[in-house]
């Protein structure tokens, strides 16, 4: 299972690497995106034990997954959807306001 | 055996979030989005976590999506 | 000269984020080698004593629901606060609907699709302590029922049916109705948001009627959440 801390680092930097340097304003939402989606995957990691059940104890058991980081990541998705509704609307009235999506122009506007 | 799935799977999630962000066309990034939440849905379950699972295949595989082609929909004309 | 100063700029923001990289797997190397059983007291007392003290078999809702109920109240007000940004930022203006229009095949699944809907979301929200799911999740089922009347019909015919008055009633009535399920505990002498320390009655682990609040907890929470959806999608239908 190390490997998939890799794989974290590799969609966290990703998203960064979309926010810096994507001119586009959807493309800078659809990173914020991704790295939420590899925070949720992380707490996920750290939760998990090998050969642990889902912690839900209706039978007999021996090793279970830790419960906390899943409560904190599900109030995280349900959140992180409504912030992303908020963002994209402000995308729509920055369109509607100087008609462009660049953020280059949206810069020289503003003088 | 459930390991080599979940390499594959770790694989198939890296290889979406490229394609999302580095292609052209915007609605590409767009169709590519459900992909890759039902592909993180998955490593959920092996994971063992039911619960969040069923969140994220509501809220990031549908709603998100939706809330994007509105957007799309919204301000290109 | 320009071009070569773009390609410099470029290279320059790739080694950022590669160094950043390298840094976070030192960090992660450390988290991962974090004694796994001996430093989670937390875990292990919530593993262990979590049905007995709580009367709930999914330890996540009794986490939510009972152990951090308060940070819970935190996270809901969060839902509330968007909505509100979105209903202030948006203008009371004339619904603008999408270019085309669907035939019927698609109107007649979506008029099938519904009660089932419901069905699911209802039973999501009501079993969330013996079961995956809770009020998180069944609230945002809940308000899909709204957001395909907006998609297939249109704003008109969605705020026809589900009013914006009565949809805004509905959330402040979980917000308030959490805050008083909350006080309850005060008032039988414990603290705020207490269930299991305040005695109610957990009743036997793995049946409906058990856990003292969490069953209601969930119910307030699943109307608030998908009141809150509904509103954020119509306000984001609405802006032209």
């Amino acid at each position: 299972m190390e490997i998939a801390y890799v794989a974290v680092i590799i969609l966290f930097c990703l998203g960064i690497y979309t926010i810096i340097t994507k001119k586009n304003l959807i493309k800078i939402v659809f990173g914020v995106t991704i790295v939420e989606s590899s925070l949720i995957l992380l707490l996920m990691l750290v939760g998990y034990k090998p050969d642990g059940t889902a912690p839900i104890l209706d039978k007999e058991y021996e090793i279970v997954v830790d419960p906390i980081p899943q409560a904190l990541a599900l109030t995280t998705v349900v959140i992180g959807g409504s912030v992303t509704a908020v963002m994209l609307v402000m995308v729509i009235k920055i369109h509607r306001r100087y008609r462009t999506l660049n953020i280059d122009e949206i810069r020289k506007l503003r003088g | 055996m459930i390991n080599i799935v979940f390499y594959l799977l770790l694989l198939f999630l890296i290889i979406t979030a490229f394609f999302m962000v580095f292609t052209k066309d915007l609605s590409n990034s767009v169709i590519t989005l459900p992909l890759f939440g039902a592909i993180l849905v998955i490593i959920f379950v092996i994971l063992q976590a039911p619960g969040v699972a069923l969140a994220g295949a509501i809220m990031t595989a549908g709603l998100t999506t939706a809330f994007f082609v509105i957007t799309i929909n919204k301000t290109e004309y | 000269m320009s071009r070569l100063n773009e390609v410099f700029k470029k290279l320059y923001k790739i080694g950022l984020v590669v160094t950043f990289a390298y840094f976070l797997l030192f960090l992660f190397y450390d988290i991962h080698n974090l004694d796994n059983n001996r430093k989670r007291y937390l875990s292990a007392h919530y593993i262990s004593e979590g049905v007995q003290e709580t009367g709930a078999i999914n330890l996540v809702a009794s986490v939510l629901y009972d152990y951090r109920a308060f940070d819970t109240l935190g996270e809901a007000t969060m839902i509330l606060t968007a909505a509100t940004v979105l209903a202030f930022l948006v203008p009371i203006s004339k619904a603008t609907t999408f270019g085309t229009t669907f035939k019927s095949i698609v109107k007649q699944t979506v008029k099938l699709i519904l009660p089932y809907l419901a069905v699911l979301g209802t039973y999501l929200i009501l079993f969330g302590h013996v079961s995956p799911g809770g009020g998180f999740v069944g609230g945002v089922v809940l308000s899909i029922i709204a957001i395909l009347l907006t998609i297939t019909y249109s704003v008109e015919f969605s705020e026809y049916i589900v009013k914006p008055d009565q949809k805004k009633l509905v959330e402040d009535i979980g917000a308030i109705g959490f805050v008083l399920l909350g006080l309850l505990g005060v008032f039988t002498g414990s603290n705020f948001l207490a269930n299991g320390q305040a005695y109610f009655g957990t009743g036997n682990a793995g049946e409906v009627f058990s856990a003292g609040l969490i069953p209601f907890i969930n119910v307030m929470i699943g109307l608030k959440v998908g009141a809150g959806l509904a509103i954020i999608f119509n306000s984001l239908i609405k802006e032209k």
